[in-house]
């Protein structure tokens, strides 16, 4: 009974201590001086092409906070793995990100196979690991039973769906439409935008992410040209395949023979030139964006990214995905700010839901987060690329619009995005 | 590609049984006579001489077992199980068995990758002072009642032998595991188990490998038969021709995708429609892999790594899971055949049956987290349909009762009641008894805690992962299986340094009480990066357990 006593006095003592210190003393990846996250994101590969940019963008925001004072005195430090952009990987490096590297939260994750996959390989529900601002527009994510931390950032690809459908009826009302589009959750989600869009279609096509070659491009354009008219081909696929398909149009010299729309994921123009496709190619292709194009120095935002990004990551071009990791860390930012400094990763949570909706950022459209709603932007506008890259307004005004992933309407946007934090450094509370 | 490379795991499941009843064996408290030689070795670890007795006998329902005793003994007792082994002689069968097999019944006293490896386990234990022991069992095969009784009788003639004895641990790995398991619940002198890569219950382990054979017959050869077979020399003549016609499409599969792996063709075999077969037959692999509980990671493949040049990131993405599963599979359709087998004789009639699941449901996620590997989600849709159980082409496996009952109910599983310090380690991708029947176990666990009929804190799981990737492509882009399995993968056992670490932990754990802090036991491991202790980790269900 007496090493019974001793054993349970210590206990109890300890129990007291462990009471008395600060709640995030117990919160991995969290010290007095630090904050650590972890990305999971293709750094090599053929999205890497596309997304590599994105940690080294978030990684020059948090480099700029740092250098001017941290969230409330922390510095950020950002561990990145590489993904590939593969599933299997991705289960791999975030279970390394939470295990290994013990990181508070994970954000910016890229993918809906690979993150889907990932999330539940690390248990991060078990866990309670926040998971912010996933690059991703799959509407499953919105399951808050099966990923209550997951907080998307990109508008899901049924709303985008369902604005398109209305432009192409709106603009080219009598001409054909094919749609072409990946054979998985990304494709379907759209393709059931399409249809909740009423959104006829003369031709549709569905084709395995890596599948597509250049013979198989041709064979594609080659049918679809058959269709009379100017036929409207919306490309509701990853970049690398946009690139084969235009560039197979090149070849067959029937780019001219179609309208065409390249949707979020894959109408990036700096990409796409990068992989070889023509300037006179892009040049009238019309794309659906969120966000201001990255070329336009003339948006606040994008004038303040470009300057820490020449400051913090030399070297790198400013575009549309450093925009969109940029915008990313300083939301990131800003919902460290929210959660206070007694930072917890249930008050990170609470904190997005309560105030992210507010938090300012380089969107067009407004943040649509809640309580019962972790999904992030909710609308588009759609634009016409230039042989420079830059997307312009269609029709030379910008309309912006907002809509639901199912069945709700399009309405235009009446939001008024914040203007940025003084200097790009967010004081928000 | 070596996809079958014959592991000593592995090869313990290839033969059959000739048990023509369950032979439920009264306990008895007596046994044969134990006899016993000296011996001596020097250890390699270094260190002086080491005398010991090397004691066996013969239990009263005829199985081998043997004691080896220091003479300066410790205390403590490790009781190791086997894992399973066939129980029917086998003659020479290509790749499966080229040399044949005759049914082993002798006793294991240590676990290791290869008898040296075991006898160097057991040398160390010896060296520390520790008595090292193990039955042989009367009967192979699934067997569980049988292996029980053989501990049993076993730890009676060792007590008799070695009044010295007060502590008792128990170890096993694979089936033996599972043994291990269900002896220290049912005999109160275990103080303490550690389980290695411990195999599921009967039920559960014998439908995951029926529905990889069912899907894998309907789709590439409905002649295989797999299930009902006819009794004595009919049957076992329709079992053998199951062997060639399985080695013969798995051989055609595998040829067809080392000579074109992004569009692999069907076997002349497979009777499903033309429609089905412009899909790249590794994708209708990967479907059955899923639905059935496979790993996606094998033993060459990591479901990650391409070679170098343009196929690095599709052969990633869409291929090396296809494969993983290929190379996994062929333990399955062997545990299905010679498992089926061995249970059919056992329990007179067919075990399995699958009249009213539904595969399509269970593909779940993965059907868009695979979506490449599966050549997108319509060519799923129409794989998926042809396994509907309205098709006509691919007919259900109509179950014995009585049969499935014997395999249910009469096998002794475990079933969480843990009152001692309990371990288990597993591997993530293990392609026998895959991390979902670990899952299981700490559910059933968690359950009897909660009923206040296990005692909480018993119950530590550690965990062995493959490397983050580990595929090895040759100057041609060929992959390389390795010649040393892949650690998290392929069964597995663990390296010496590990079971040594483990048999550490199950001695405190058995002299104390208590297990090893989560702590510590990482502390134990810190230098094995592939190891991992989390008691958050959740691999999905086995179907069977859900």
């Amino acid at each position: 009974m007496k090493r019974f006593s001793i054993v349970s006095a210590v206990v109890a003592l300890g129990a007291m201590v462990f009471t008395a210190l600060p709640a995030q003393a117990a919160e991995p990846g969290l010290t007095s001086s630090e904050i650590k996250l972890g990305i999971s994101t293709p750094l090599t590969g053929t999205a890497a092409l596309s997304y590599g940019k994105i940690p080294g963008a978030m990684k020059a925001y948090f480099d700029f906070i740092n250098a001017n004072g941290g969230v409330y005195g922390r510095k950020i430090k950002l561990v990145v793995r590489d993904d590939k952009y593969l599933p299997t990987l991705a289960a791999t490096q975030t279970t390394n990100l939470v295990l290994k590297d013990g990181v508070f939260a994970l954000v910016a994750a890229l993918g809906t196979a690979t993150h889907s996959k990932a999330y539940a390989a690390a248990s991060l529900a078990t866990k309670k690991v926040p998971d912010l601002f996933v690059n991703t527009g799959f509407s499953g994510f919105g399951n808050q039973a099966k990923y209550p931390t997951t907080f998307t950032v990109l508008p899901s690809y049924a709303m985008e769906a369902k604005i398109i459908s209305k432009f192409v009826k709106d603009k080219f009302p009598g001409q054909a439409v094919a749609l072409v589009a990946q054979d998985d959750e990304f494709g379907v989600d759209g393709v059931n935008g399409f249809a909740a869009g009423s959104l006829t279609l003369a031709s549709k096509t569905l084709y395995p992410q890596s599948s597509m070659t250049d013979a198989r491009a041709k064979a594609l354009v080659t049918g679809l040209s058959a269709i009379p008219g100017k036929p409207v081909v919306i490309l509701f696929g990853t970049t690398d395949v946009t690139a084969l398909i235009f560039k197979a149009a090149e070849s067959l010299n029937l780019v001219s023979k179609f309208t065409w729309i390249a949707g979020s994921v894959g109408g990036d123009a700096n990409t796409l030139l990068a992989l070889g496709v023509k300037t006179t190619t892009i040049d009238g292709a019309i794309a659906a964006s969120f966000f201001p194009d990255a070329k336009d120095t003339t948006d606040e935002y994008v004038a303040e990214f470009s300057k820490i990004n020449s400051k913090y990551n030399p070297g790198v071009t400013f575009d549309n995905v450093v925009l969109q990791g940029m915008n990313s860390a300083m939301l990131t930012v800003q919902a460290l700010r929210a959660a206070g400094k007694n930072l917890t990763r249930a008050g990170l949570i609470k904190a997005i839901e309560t105030k992210g909706s507010t938090f300012a950022s380089a969107g067009l459209v407004p943040l649509n987060y809640s309580a019962t709603s972790h999904l992030g932007y909710n609308g588009y506008w759609m634009g016409q690329l230039n042989a420079k890259g830059e997307l312009k307004p269609y029709g030379g005004t910008l309309s912006v619009v907002t809509t639901d992933s199912t069945n709700g309407p399009i309405t235009p946007s009446t939001y008024m995005r914040p203007s940025i934090p003084k200097n790009g450094i967010p004081t928000n509370s | 590609m070596k996809n079958m490379k014959i592991t000593k795991g592995f090869s313990a499941l290839l033969v059959t049984a000739l048990v023509t009843t369950l032979a439920v064996v009264t306990p008895s408290a007596a046994h044969a006579e134990t006899t016993c030689t000296k011996d001596v070795f020097t250890p390699s670890s270094g260190g002086s001489a080491v005398n010991f007795q090397v004691c066996t006998g013969t239990d009263f329902n005829g199985a081998k077992y043997e004691i080896r005793m220091p003479s300066k003994f410790n205390g403590m007792l490790f009781l190791y199980n086997h894992g399973i082994r066939g129980n029917h002689n086998m003659p020479k069968v290509p790749v499966i068995r080229p040399n044949g097999y005759v049914v082993d019944m002798s006793p294991e006293v240590a676990p290791g990758r290869t008898t040296n490896d075991q006898l160097l386990i057991a040398q160390e234990l010896l060296k520390q002072g520790y008595a090292v022991a193990g039955t042989g069992v009367s009967t192979q095969g699934w067997s569980v009642p049988e292996a029980i009784q053989g501990n049993l009788q076993l730890i009676s003639a060792a007590y008799e032998k070695f009044p010295k004895i007060s502590k008792i641990v128990s170890w096993g790995d694979s089936l033996g595991g599972h043994i291990s398991q269900a002896l220290s619940e049912k005999a109160d002198v275990i103080d303490a188990v550690a389980n290695l890569h411990m195999a599921g219950s009967a039920s559960s382990q014998y439908t995951y490998a029926n529905d990889f054979l069912w899907m894998f017959k309907t789709f590439f050869d409905p002649t295989i038969k797999g299930n009902g077979y006819a009794s004595g020399t009919a049957g076992y003549m329709e079992y053998m021709g199951d062997i060639t016609k399985v080695l013969t499409a798995f051989g055609t599969i595998q040829a067809a995708i080392a000579a074109n792996p992004i569009a692999p063709t069907w076997p002349a075999s497979s009777t499903v429609p033309d429609s089905l077969k412009a899909i790249p037959v590794r994708s209708a692999v990967l479907l059955i892999g899923l639905l059935a509980g496979v790993p996606v990671q094998s033993n060459t493949y990591d479901a990650s790594s391409g070679p170098a040049g343009p196929l690095e990131t599709s052969f990633g993405l869409a291929i090396s899971p296809a494969l993983g599963v290929f190379e996994n599979a062929f333990t399955a359709l062997a545990l299905a055949l010679i498992g089926n087998y061995d249970a059919e004789v056992r329990c007179g009639g067919t075990i399995f049956d699958n009249t009213n699941t539904d595969y399509a449901a269970r593909l779940g996620d993965n059907g868009d987290v695979y979506a490449a590997g599966l050549t997108g989600k319509s060519a799923t849709a129409g794989m998926l349909a042809y396994l509907n159980k309205l098709n006509p082409a691919a007919p259900r496996v109509k179950g014995n009762p009585d049969s499935i009952y014997c395999i249910k109910s009469q096998q002794d599983n475990y079933s969480g009641k843990i009152t001692i310090p309990t371990i288990t380690i597993s591997q993530t991708a293990d392609q026998v008894t895959p991390g979902g029947f670990i899952q299981k176990f700490k559910e059933l666990y968690a359950e009897n805690v909660a009923a206040g009929s296990a005692k909480p804190g018993m119950l530590l799981n550690i965990w062995n992962k493959p490397p983050d990737t580990y595929t090895k492509f040759d100057a041609a882009g060929k992959p390389i299986t390795p010649a040393i399995p892949t650690t998290g993968t392929s069964h597995f056992m663990y390296t010496n340094k590990d079971l040594l670490i483990i048999a550490k932990m199950l001695a405190t754990a058995g002299k104390t009480g208590k297990l090893p802090s989560e702590a510590s036991a990482k502390a134990a491991f810190k230098k094995n990066p592939n190891i991992f202790i989390d008691p958050d980790y959740k691999p999905e269900l086995m179907f069977a357990d859900r």
